[in-house]
This record gives structure tokens, sequence and C-alpha cells, in this order.
């Protein structure tokens, strides 16, 4: 490659380095990359400078108080007190007897509930394979990636099916009183919600499909923040990633 | 504190250790919240910044990887992803392909430990304070703005070309400094 074949790559590096690259020169660059060493080390060159720009701002101390409410978010601050009994022996020995009573009756029910709960998932389970398979086959399903942080999987599009599928690795496991909620975003930015769900706890990766009823071909890109339980009429928390079609 | 104990302290956080936690937090509240500061320039969306990135800190910790460098650097990334995804979602603009994402800052991040941490961000500071403003207006709207090239010449008014030209100058000067150093 001339000088002047190899400039237009060179050139973008450092805004490349500082993630002011604009997104139609990436994929040629990152194409470029791939077979030239010298621009690699001048990218590694660029990036140190560009990690050194995370030390270069004055420190500022918070609030006191953000560090009292971080305290309270943090699971010893959401354990109830246990309340403290005087028993009496023979008190004690009913009240033992009442409690053996109720848990053998609890587990019989607790095991009843469990089994028609896991028939529940595997239905699910079952139902969302089937229709996963069904999109991969599907000759104009999209398939783009999803990367963010630790968070990586693939995101398959079917607009002529008007079906949208997550597939989803290592998504942190929420509080109870939280969930994730999917955002369809228009071109003015605009977010519709397209459905809430949670992570399966012991599963590594998380499934989800979700039919809107708004035509997905109106739509520019998807996201995944975090919200309140129930979901929000509109994005209030941590966006978790997002992927633009 | 040396690298060994704060290697420790941050497996004590992983494992749930709060006590452990809140050592790091007031260990290193002053870096992020400084950094989420300058990116938002609210004191309020910069304590909410804050405090997500420790939260995430809480529940990612096992995510760090000490022979893969530093813990203030990975710790601050996160700070300013959160911040700027706070920064797009206040400015409802679309969000812009990273390439600085945590893992790829891990490959060529600085030798930051051989500094003593009071000078080290005295001079970084001062290395994009001497250069001319334009230049370093650019760094500014790049780094701490999440802006691209073609959205930098949009809200300056100046050609694409221009902003081009002045980033990679400002990008090459400030190399030159690191170098010196």
């Amino acid at each position: 490659m001339t000088r002047n074949e190899h400039t237009p790559f060179s050139d973008n590096i450092p805004a490349y380095a500082i993630g002011a690259l604009d997104v139609d020169d990436i994929a040629a660059l990152e194409a470029h990359l791939k077979t030239c060493a010298s621009c690699q080390t001048e990218l590694a060159a660029y990036r140190a400078v560009s990690a050194s720009l995370l030390t270069a701002t004055p420190p500022k101390q918070p609030s006191a108080e953000l560090r009292k409410r971080l305290q309270s978010r943090l699971p010893s601050a959401q354990k109830p007190a246990r309340p403290r009994f005087a028993w009496s022996f023979g008190q004690l020995a009913v009240g033992m007897a009442l409690v053996l009573l109720l848990a053998l009756n609890t587990y019989s029910i607790l095991q009843m509930r469990s089994l028609q709960l896991a028939q529940t998932q595997l239905t699910r389970q079952y139902r969302t394979g089937q229709t996963l398979i069904s999109m991969l086959s599907y000759p104009t399903t999209e398939r783009l990636a999803i990367s963010a942080d630790s968070v990586v999987g693939s995101l398959l599009l079917d607009k002529d099916r008007n079906i949208v599928a997550l597939i989803v690795w290592n998504m942190p496991q929420l509080q109870e009183d939280k969930t994730y909620q999917i955002w369809l975003i228009d071109p003015q930015g605009e977010r519709v919600s397209a459905g809430i769900f949670r992570p399966e706890s012991g599963q590594a990766y998380t499934t989800q499909i979700a039919f809107p009823e708004q035509n997905l071909s109106s739509f520019v890109g998807i996201g995944v923040t975090v919200e309140p339980a129930g979901g929000s009429a509109a994005p209030t928390g941590e966006r978790v990633f997002k992927v633009d079609f | 504190m040396n690298d060994t104990d704060e290697t420790a302290l941050i497996a004590r956080v992983a494992q749930g250790d709060e006590r452990a936690f809140l050592m790091v937090y007031d260990r290193y509240t002053s870096r992020v919240h400084g950094l989420t500061l300058h990116i938002l320039g609210d004191p309020m969306l910069a304590e909410e910044a804050t405090q997500d990135t420790f939260l995430k800190l809480w529940s990612r910790a096992r995510q760090y990887l000490a022979e893969r460098g530093p813990f203030l650097p990975w710790l601050l990334t996160i700070a300013r992803h959160v911040a700027l995804d706070r920064l797009r979602l206040e400015a409802r603009r679309p969000a812009l392909s990273d390439s600085n994402d945590p893992e790829e800052v891990w490959q060529t991040l600085p030798d930051l430990e051989t500094v003593a941490e009071e000078s080290r961000w005295r001079s970084t500071y001062f290395a994009v304070q001497s250069l001319h403003p334009d230049l370093r207006q650019v760094i500014e709207l790049a780094y701490y703005q999440g802006l691209s090239q073609s959205e930098m010449a949009e809200v300056l008014g100046w050609p694409l070309g221009t902003v081009k030209t002045r980033l990679r100058a400002a990008m090459e000067k400030l190399r030159e400094l690191w170098n010196e150093k």
C-alpha cells in the first residue's frame, strides 16, 4: 500500500482512538487495522493518550449524603430487623410442634407449585426455542451483535413477521424491585416499550421474544434499560445495551 | 495501599464485603465524581452517575482482573460510560459506537501506577489545559461529551475537515506531551 493509499486510514486513527470517528468510517478503518501492523501500533499509542484523559479531571468530593444513599442500597440495609421474643418452655414446645406441622404442609404445597412452575417454564422455553429456530431459518431475518461491557449476544430482527428476539449472555441479576425493559427507538429518538423481562436465575443466558404492536420497520434501534418492577412509561434507569438497526 | 492490598480489597468487594466496598468508595469517589461532574456539568446528575458507577462496581467487581491492569482506570472507564449514557439520555441523542470499551482499554493503558496519583492527574490535566483553545475544545467534546466529528462540526459550526484536522492535531500534541513524561 502506498503512502497516499495509507494516509486516509492513518489520519482517522486519532479520532477512532478517542471514540469520535463517524460511524461511516469505522468499518473501513477496522478492516484496514486487521492487516496493518504500523497502524495497530499507532492506534495503541493514541489509545494510551485517550486513556490518560480518564485521569485529567480534578478530583471533586461529592456530598456526604451520597455515601448514605449508596449505603442504603447495600444488602445489609435491605434486611428487616429480627423481632425478639421471650418464650416459656411449654410455649416453645407447642410452638415448635405447630411450626413443624406447618412446615410439612407447606413443603407439600411448595413441591406441587414447584412442579407446576417447572412445567410452565419448560413449556415457555420450548416455545421460545421453536420461535428462535423459525426466525433463524427465515431468509430475511437479520442478526445483529449485542456487545456492552460483559453483556454479549445477538438480536434477531424479523421485520416481515414483526418479531424481535434477544439472546443475551451475562445479564446481571436484578433486585426484586427491578426489571429489564425493552425499548424500540424511532428516528426522532422517541422510545416505545416492547416489554419487560427478568433473567432466569441459574442460567447464563437470557432469551426474550417480543411481538410489538407497532411496525418494526418504523424503528431504527433497540435498547434495554433497568426500570422499577412493572416497567416505566419512558426510560428512567441505567441503559444495559443498545443496538442500532 | 499497594497493588496487592488493593487487589485483595476488590476481591472482598466481589464477595459482597460491604465494608471493603465502602473503603473503595472513600478512596476513589472524588476521582469518579470529578470525572462525572466534568462530563455532566450538573452536581445532581453527577452524583447520580457517581452512585450508579459504584453500584455497577458492587454488582460487577468480580469482572475486574488485576492482571489486566490497574483498578482506577477500570473504574473511571465505567464512570465515563455511565456519565456519557446519562448525557445522551438527557439530550435524547442516539448513542455512538465507542471504541473505548473497557475490554479494549486494558490493552493499551499507560503504566499509571509509576506516577504518584496526585501528580498524575495534575500532569494530564495541565497537558490538556496547555492546548490551544480550539484544540482543547475538540478534545472536550470528543472525550467528555462523546461527540463524533460530524456532531462536533454541527455544534461548533466548523467545516468537518477543520474538525478532523484539529482533533488530529490535539491528539498528536497530547501524544508528544505524554511521551515527554
